[in-house]
């Protein structure tokens, strides 16, 4: 009955031919793993598509939601965490496994007559795959994401003539925002990845047109083996090395949560993805018009050079050893581009003496400052940064939003006398003042800072101020489109995004210490409330603890929202509301909130549902294929020894 | 060896000695093996995941409601709370109204706060001591039970517990206009 049905439908569609000619090949030399790094290459590709699939059903393109969608998949759905961090670290695989691929093939002369065409086909993979890279980067639109685009556009940006039609083109407008996640997430899910499985099928089929290309050596090639089943079972050990290391860096080495794409943060480190880091690092050499011209030049002469080289190298010899300088070229780019790599992904930019993570401002400081006591402007200035002045109080823009700007105090009209009464005790121009007083700083302190405030001017320059400077940074500010959304200071966002907790301490650094202490530990005086300190935050108050990161962050976030008033008569120190105001971001906030369950020994990006718990997940896996591995291991070893004790074998 | 490598791998027609054949079959049965190994593995994530999400994840069902310390003992109050409400990766926060009567400070009764008999809004009538519900002229006793009026069964009592002072209410919906209370 079966083989009747099977032989009807052969007689239609024949099955058995076709598959016989997909795995019915003679490999000169014999089956070998070198031969497995292509096969490895499609193995990673099923994986990605596989994966990719399931994030689509849970991923969404738009730059409010991306960020949510995601950590939702990656704490909150079963087995979320694996699908992510595998295709994450698959696309690493990938393109380590086609650098594979492609110098294997140079070593070997792969690329000689007649497999030229396979071989220009294989660099448009590649490329293909960098390209996948690129724009599966800012999908989840997160810190590390928006930040790679953003320098890699601006590279495609710096083309002379069609610069700017390029990025525009890119990014759907001047600025990154919505429509670049669009392009991005089109290209990467439909475009691109529909070519890479088309040439990969081109690929593979000009493959076995042209044939395996063997060892160079005419003796070896000789003896000949079947693809079927023995290289086939060498490809598959392969693959299932190459999966349970993925699986293990998927369980023990997620990428980290970086927060939210927020235009406006000028904290973090903008960097693109590894395999672009040689070009990146190789950029910083030059400058002016030679900048353009290695941007640009580089990866084209890469390119061409690449796609040229069966052209440029048409001797038939193969042997590696009599190849001196095709070895050596390839040798010296590729050490050169390796080079250049670790240089940019060690580098820190940024962090040169002007933007250098200032040291955290301490309420202890207020007590030193006596001590160091430079009067004058410059101490004035000093001082402002130390007590965190910047917390409420902006200068020209940049600053809290909690207290009045004040660049324009002596426009307005206030004398040195008045600032120094209001420092002291702010209820002396109003009673209702929410400012807390500074009594505590000696006379010439007090001077210092009124002198600092009254250098100012409206609209000038702006002094470098303790604040970040968000027009300073690399994203305009009006035009970029926050991760906040329109609605942003109505509802709070800050809940759902999570945030990265070592992002969190630099900003608690800027904003929170002169109140909370170093690390939230509180026992910063408040004279005139029923406590007398600060409340701690580490540890927090308990009844706004809990284990769950979830609730947690509902807790605290609307005090960090909306600020809170301690209970007393007249607390001089109150909470301010550094959402309400606008002082901090949503994803700032996310950051604060991140760091604040860190003090408390609470993971924000805690897995909530992992299905199976990434190690014993990853145990579970070892286990099954190492042991299934020593089990054919053995059996084959016992039927070797078998076959032979008898003396009946060839 | 060449003369087995060089044809079809026929299984009907085999040409190579028993040894060979024997090591095909070997290798064929584990590349078999260890192609549905990774089948498995990678199938085990797609459908967890996606039959995984299709069942609602345990959560925290008593939302906090708010401290008890201010609240009058033994007369109901109508205690508002927001409540995070979660549709896959969106959350809402929805306000919840309850009728809470404190007994001591480690026991409270919580009403649901809408009619059994047609899902009206009642409220409590200080003067008499009673809720009355302003659609039907339903009227019940404090302790929920009916005095009159077209009401099936007395007021829905939510799942409630007191934790250092704090109040945690379960929502929970009702049917309305039957006799017996059952859960929407």
């Amino acid at each position: 009955m079966a083989q009747g049905l099977w032989k009807w439908i052969e007689d239609r569609w024949p099955v058995t031919p076709v598959v016989r000619a997909v795995l019915v090949e003679d490999i000169p030399g014999a089956a070998s793993t070198w031969y497995s790094t292509g096969s490895s290459v499609l193995f990673v590709f099923i994986l990605q598509a596989v994966t990719g699939i399931c994030e689509l059903f849970f991923y969404v393109p738009t730059v409010d939601h991306a960020y949510v969608s995601l950590s939702f998949l990656r704490t909150s759905v079963p087995f979320g965490w694996l699908i992510h961090n595998l295709h994450y670290w698959g696309a690493t695989a990938m393109v380590v496994l086609v650098l594979l691929h492609v110098t294997q093939n140079y070593v070997w002369g792969a690329y000689k007559n007649p497999r030229q065409l396979t071989w220009v086909l294989g660099v448009f993979l590649f490329l293909l795959t960098l390209a996948m890279m690129f724009t599966g980067s800012p999908l989840p639109w997160d810190e590390k994401g928006y930040w790679a685009v953003e320098v890699g556009t601006g590279i495609a940006g710096m083309t002379p003539l069609a610069g700017d039609f390029a990025k525009r083109l890119l990014q759907g407008g001047p600025t990154m925002g919505q429509l670049t996640l669009t392009r991005f997430f089109i290209l990467h899910v439909a475009i691109l990845s529909g070519a890479l499985a088309t040439f990969i099928l081109i690929h593979l089929v000009a493959f076995r047109r042209g044939g395996s290309t063997g060892p160079w050596s005419e003796t070896k090639r000789r003896r000949t083996g079947p693809f079927w089943p023995d290289q086939v079972w060498m490809d598959l050990v392969v693959a299932c090395g190459v999966f349970v290391i993925l699986v293990a860096l998927s369980a023990f080495r997620p990428p980290a949560f970086t927060g939210a794409a927020d235009p406006m943060d000028s904290l973090f480190t903008p960097k693109p993805e590894w395999p672009f880091l040689f070009l990146y690092q190789s950029l910083k050499l030059f400058s002016g018009p030679a900048e353009v011209a290695v941007a640009l030049g580089l990866p084209l002469v890469l390119t061409v050079l690449l796609l040229a080289w069966p052209f440029i190298d048409r001797k038939p010899e193969r042997n590696p050893a009599r190849r001196p300088g095709a070895m050596g070229a390839y040798v010296l780019i590729f050490a050169a581009i390796v080079v250049l790599s670790i240089l940019g992904g060690l580098s820190r930019p940024g962090a040169g003496p002007a933007q250098a993570p200032r040291a955290p401002a301490s309420a202890l400081a207020m007590k030193t400052a006596a001590q160091n006591g430079p009067a004058g402007v410059e101490g004035g200035e000093a001082l402002y940064r130390r007590l965190g002045c910047s917390t409420c109080h902006s200068i020209n823009g940049a600053g809290g939003k909690i207290g009045p700007d004040l660049a324009s105090e002596k426009a307005k009209g206030r004398s040195a006398d008045w600032l120094m009464a209001q420092i002291r005790d702010p209820h002396s121009h109003d009673p209702e003042s929410e400012m807390p007083s500074f009594g505590q700083l000696a006379q010439a302190e007090t001077e210092a800072l009124a002198e600092y405030l009254l250098s100012l001017t409206g609209r000038g320059p702006a002094p470098a101020g303790p604040g970040k400077e968000p027009e300073a940074g690399p994203a305009p500010a009006e035009a970029a489109p926050s991760a906040d959304g329109p609605e942003a200071g109505k509802t709070s966002r800050a809940i759902e995004l999570i945030g990265n907790a070592r992002h969190g301490s630099r900003i608690f650094a800027d904003t929170c210490i002169p109140c909370h202490g170093p690390q939230g530990r509180g026992g910063v005086p408040n004279p005139g409330s029923n406590d007398g300190v600060v409340p701690a935050l580490a540890p927090i108050d308990r009844e706004l603890f809990d284990r769950d990161p979830d609730a947690f962050v509902g807790k605290i976030d609307p005090l960090i929202q909306h600020g809170s008033r301690p209970a007393g008569p007249d607390p001089s120190r109150v909470m301010p509301d550094f959402g309400d105001s606008g002082t901090l971001s949503q994803a700032q906030i996310s950051h604060l909130e991140a760091y604040v369950l860190d003090l408390n020994g609470v993971a924000r990006a805690k897995i909530v549902r992992p299905g199976i718990r990434p190690s014993v997940f990853f145990i579970i896996v070892a286990a099954v294929f190492g042991g299934f591995g020593v089990l054919m291991a053995t059996f084959g070893a016992w039927r070797r020894r078998r076959r032979k004790s008898p003396g009946t074998g060839p | 060896m060449d003369a087995e490598t060089q044809v079809p791998p026929e299984p009907e027609a085999p040409r190579a000695g028993n040894g060979d054949r024997g090591r095909r079959r070997f290798l064929e049965l584990a590349v078999g093996l260890f192609t549905s190994l990774i089948g498995i593995a990678m199938a085990v994530p797609f459908l967890g995941s996606i039959v995984g999400s299709s069942y609602r994840a345990r959560k925290e069902l008593f939302a906090r409601a708010g401290s008890l310390a201010g609240v009058p003992t033994g007369r109901p109050v109508d205690v508002a709370y927001e409540e995070m409400a979660a549709d896959g990766f969106l959350r809402s926060q929805t306000v919840r109204h309850v009728w809470v009567i404190k007994r001591s400070a480690t026991e409270a009764t919580v009403f649901s706060p809408v009619c059994p008999h047609l899902g009206c809004r009642y409220d409590w009538d200080a003067r008499d001591s009673l809720f009355k519900c302003p659609c039907h002229a339903s009227v019940f006793r404090m302790d929920g039970t009916v005095v009159s009026g077209p009401a099936p069964r007395a007021l829905d009592t939510l799942p409630a517990e007191i934790r250092g002072g704090v109040l945690y209410v379960e929502w929970r919906q009702f049917e309305v206009g039957v006799p017996e209370k059952k859960q929407v």
